[in-house]
């Protein structure tokens, strides 16, 4: 590479993200370029895949500590400590697209929850992101509710305890070994995402079915970095960073958008499955009574699920669009 | 050098009675993994089983390690060190455990912080369904870590001794230990098997 | 400091503390702390160890280690390969170097059913060797014979070895025990033509049993002692078809073949206290220095990674020395060797596998071939002096007149046809894929 003119003293951070590198690339690696490339060398990001540094168990800590600087990954899986936990990731019908997740922090106040309740726990919250649904691909065929029961999946903590009510076996592997465990029998499948993360990372190369019905309709990850880091950051630096998240999302919402409906329609490698709306309704109904569940556990469960409420019930009174999930 | 001889015979006994428990987790590790067999075929597979698989594994293998040090089953690189005689085993062994005790050291300093933290923010639990609790598995990590130190100063100590007097304390400075038998037939054996 | 220099010291500062004699472990933790504290030290850092520990328990093929494990003991110390030695003794004595070649195919059958070198590496140095020599046979090709048949243990499945490269690789077990069949039964021929040709041309070096013995063995033994093969063989099935069938996960499956190899020993009445307390205490203390190995490698693996430098090193060889890919493969492979004559199999695994295989996959290379040309090497490197597990082995259960120089000369011949296999996998490929290839296409 050619010698670049670099700053004297550049500030380095040690990045992890959720993703294994063949997803990284799509989901972290381009906001990392984006402030590697816009910072004129003041700031360098040095961008670490799933459980390459850290396994995602000591990840928050770590972060606390400043271990790592920064991390992509959505509360659920990396076990935040903060009651937003289970809403992060695949919250059971909590969203029907990727645009709902920016409306929701952005325009029903989630963001100031989120920013406050890490606040508490010091660490530094900078952004959400919406990302793919929540499908299913197997190595068994799923063409009802039934069919849930007894398969092997590996998903998210909430998801799973969601899922469970249905037979599912929901289990807690590193995200890198989740391929080789449907190889080794120790998985039957996934309900980790859509279609384009089950062709990018080679889970289509395990499993032979997809399940068009979701659980979720996107994904909500977030941004964090050690509040020190942050709080040491000028002020033109933190703009580099937030543009460059601004333009991560960007890039996302059209990788996936177009994924999901390039990959069903022309994907050769997973076919698609897909149970009966009626029937589906089932599923829905259970998420309803879960909801109820998880804001009983406290204050701000109970807020968030309000906010849930108040914007499903706004998209369902608009109709398609909206709500075909 | 009588406190070092106290101290030797008090880590050494406990971990020797310790590691022989932890030697039968080999069964209990084989029963879970059975059970998740069997649970399948039974057309309920069970939610705990590889998770419970894998804390016994790390009880198994960290607590059972003060025992291994003990039978000599911690490979060397004896490329230089297989030709030294006793006392020069003994002199490098003094100087270069303190990288052992350094890094066992830098190891528990993380694993308690670490378990701190399992205690934090209403007590951390693991992401799968069965949720169990973290904090457990992690004072067996450090009660293990802790008693590697100890294991690994007793060695350090055995070193000295021997320096000192020339009494052999362990089958490789010489004759056997004046210790237990039952000690000595372990470590001869784990010499054989490499 | 640049970081390519800071990888490079702390590799050097790791091979000195290795060659101190300091337990290995003990001394890769060390060097892995050390540098992450010294890195990161003003926030956090110290916690790498421990993290390591964590990710250690969340890898879950690993609890097949202490299953294999436990498998080769109780085989080798419970003495149920006796009348499978037997079987091959009776029906292989008739030919020239033919109780060599038995010697072979035992350790073919014992490899199905451990996933380690040592098991196979006792019952060959304390059943075969001693029968062979009392035969008559060279010395010094009969120590090559088990030493190489024992090395078979880590290529053909189980593998403990494959095991820990397929988590290094994230890499299917499944193909890559399957991967390991044909590059094993190979090497296994290969190993079977060279005693052939060894013998044809010097017959005094396997002498033909003579006749009388041969016929004092009536046919109706001959016969029962085949049905010995049929054990080892069970028990690779009762393992291996449910795993392969999907009917068991890999852990399980190892948990099954671990509950057959006792239960058989048990049925033969070869489980003594004795041997009872011997394969449990071995098993723990074999398992304990691989998992605290694995442990600081882990740690020493993260500190690296940190630094980016498998990126650094990728792109020395890539963009700034323009190599092809195929050269840097072949240099990797000879650097391989090289450090495997001084390292032993463990001690590459888990040094300088993580620097490699991600190497490999950067230059677009398959991931499962590899992993077979890293265990051919791994197996070198386990024959190789001065450092090597036969060798302790070996100096440990040979009779006295077989001196560490024949040890260390016998090895030879024997080295020089695992090379052979390794380029023949090499520029074949398809004897590795061919097999998972047709089993796990759809
Ligand atoms: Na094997
Ligand atoms: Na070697």
């Amino acid at each position: 590479a050619p010698a670049v003119v670099r700053a004297q003293s550049a500030i380095k951070w040690r990045w992890q993200t959720y993703a294994g590198a063949a997803l990284g690339e799509h989901v972290t690696k381009p906001i990392v370029d984006y402030i590697n490339n816009a910072s004129n060398g003041e700031l360098e990001v040095e961008l670490f895949y799933a459980d390459q540094i850290v396994p995602t168990g000591e990840l928050f800590q770590a972060l606390q500590r400043g271990t790592i600087d920064a991390v992509h990954s959505d509360d659920d899986s990396m076990a935040s400590p903060t009651p937003l936990r289970q809403f992060g990731g695949y919250f059971p019908f909590a969203t029907k697209h990727i645009l709902d997740v920016p409306v929701l922090f952005n325009q029903y106040g989630l963001k100031e929850i989120w920013e406050e309740e890490y606040a508490k726990v010091g660490v530094k919250w900078l952004s959400a992101a919406g990302q793919d649904p929540c499908n299913f691909n197997t190595k068994k065929e799923i063409t009802s509710v039934a069919d849930l029961d007894g398969l092997k999946l590996y998903t998210f903590p909430t998801a799973g305890r969601f899922l469970a009510q249905f037979g599912v076996v929901p289990m807690n592997i590193p995200y890198e070994d989740a391929e080789v465990a449907v190889q080794t029998g120790e998985l039957d499948g996934m309900a980790w995402s859509g279609i384009t993360e089950d062709y990018t990372v080679g889970w289509a190369n395990v499993t032979d079915y997809f399940l068009t019905n979701n659980i979720s309709g996107a994904w909500i990850g977030s941004y964090f970095v050690n509040e020190k880091r942050w709080a040491d950051l000028p002020e033109h630096l933190k703009a580099v960073v937030m543009s460059a998240i601004e333009a991560g999302h960007t890039y996302r919402n059209q990788w996936y958008w177009g994924g999901e409906a390039k990959l069903r329609a022309t994907g050769d490698q997973l076919e698609l499955r897909t149970v009966p709306a009626a029937e589906w309704a089932e599923v829905e109904n259970a998420a309803k009574a879960f909801w109820e569940e998880i804001a009983q556990e406290g204050e701000i469960q109970q807020k968030i699920v309000n906010i849930f409420k108040e914007y499903n019930g706004v998209i369902n009174q608009a109709g398609p669009p909206y709500t075909n999930g | 050098m009588k406190a070092m001889r106290r101290f030797i015979t008090v880590v050494d006994a406990f971990n020797y009675r310790l590691g022989r428990l932890m030697m039968f987790g080999i069964f209990v590790l084989m029963g879970v993994l059975l059970w998740s067999t069997f649970s399948k075929a039974a057309g309920s597979p069970s939610l705990w089983t590889l998770e419970m698989a894998q804390f016994i594994m790390v009880g198994y293998y960290i607590l059972g390690g003060p025992y291994a040090i003990q039978m000599g089953s911690n490979v060397r690189m004896d490329l230089f060190y297989g030709d030294f005689s006793p006392r020069r085993k003994a002199w490098f062994d003094a100087i270069t455990v303190f990288f052992l005790l350094a890094y066992l050291g830098v190891l528990l300093w993380g694993g308690i912080e670490s378990t701190i933290y399992a205690f934090q923010y209403g007590g951390e639990r693991s992401s799968s369904v069965w949720r169990p609790y973290i904090w457990p598995i992690k004072v067996i990590m450090c009660t293990g870590i802790t008693l590697m130190l100890l294991q690994s100063l007793s060695e350090l100590f055995k070193d000295i001794i021997f320096l000192k007097t020339g009494k052999p304390m362990r089958p490789d400075q010489g004759a056997g230990p004046d210790q237990k038998n039952t000690a000595s037939a372990d470590q001869k054996d784990a010499a054989d098997a490499l | 400091m640049p970081y390519e220099l800071i990888a490079i010291l702390m590799f050097s500062t790791m091979m000195v503390m290795l060659f101190t004699g300091q337990r290995v472990f003990g001394a890769i933790g060390f060097v892995a702390v050390i540098a992450a504290i010294l890195l990161w030290g003003d926030r956090g850092g110290y916690d790498i160890g421990f993290s390591a520990a964590i990710k250690l328990m969340r890898w879950y093929p690993l609890l097949t280690l202490p299953m294999f494990i436990f498998m080769g003991y109780v085989m080798s110390e419970s003495k149920i390969a006796d009348d499978l030695y037997k079987m091959f003794h009776v029906w292989m004595g008739g030919l020239s170097g033919g109780l060599a070649i038995g010697t072979i195919f035992l350790m073919v059958l014992i490899s199905a059913m451990n996933g380690l070198s040592v098991a196979g590496m006792a019952i060959g140095a304390t059943i075969a060797l001693p029968e062979l020599l009392k035969r008559g046979y060279d010395k010094t090709m009969v120590t090559g014979v088990i030493q190489a048949g024992s090395s078979l243990g880590i290529l053909v499945p189980p593998s403990v070895v494959l095991v820990l490269y397929a988590m290094i690789a994230r890499q299917p077990v499944g193909q890559l025990w399957l991967a390991g069949v044909l590059p094993g039964l190979m090497m296994a021929a290969l190993f079977v033509i060279y005693i052939a040709v060894r013998c044809k041309l010097n017959p005094a070096l396997g002498p033909v049993l003579p006749k009388e013995e041969r016929d004092a063995v009536p046919l109706g033994e001959k016969l029962r002692l085949l049905r010995a093969g049929l054990l080892p063989l069970a028990i690779f099935f009762i393992m291996m078809f449910p795993f392969v069938k999907g009917y068991t996960s890999l852990v399980e499956s190892s948990a099954i073949g671990a509950l057959a190899a006792f239960l058989a020993a048990v049925l033969k009445g070869r489980m003594t206290r004795r041997v009872f307390e011997t394969c449990i205490r071995q098993t723990l203390g074999i398992t304990c220095m691989f998992m605290w190995i694995i442990l600081a490698a882990l740690a020493f693996g993260a500190v690296f990674d940190g630094l980016g430098a498998v990126k650094a090193i990728e792109s020395l060889f890539t963009e700034r020395l323009g190599l092809n890919p195929w050269v840097i493969l072949i240099l990797m492979q000879l650097s391989f060797l090289v450090m495997g004559t001084f390292l032993d199999d463990t001690a590459m695994l888990v040094i300088v596998a993580p620097l490699y295989v991600p190497l490999v996959g950067e230059l677009g290379f398959n991931l499962i071939w590899y992993g077979v040309l890293y265990t051919i090497t791994c197996q070198i490197a386990y024959m190789t002096p001065p450092f090597g597990y036969n060798l302790f082995l070996m100096r440990a259960m040979a009779p006295p007149e077989i001196g560490l120089k024949d040890i260390y000369r016998s090895i030879i011949p024997f080295v020089g046809v695992m090379v052979v296999a390794l380029v023949i996998v090499m520029a074949f490929p398809q004897i590795a894929l061919w097999l998972p290839d047709l089993i796990y296409s759809r």
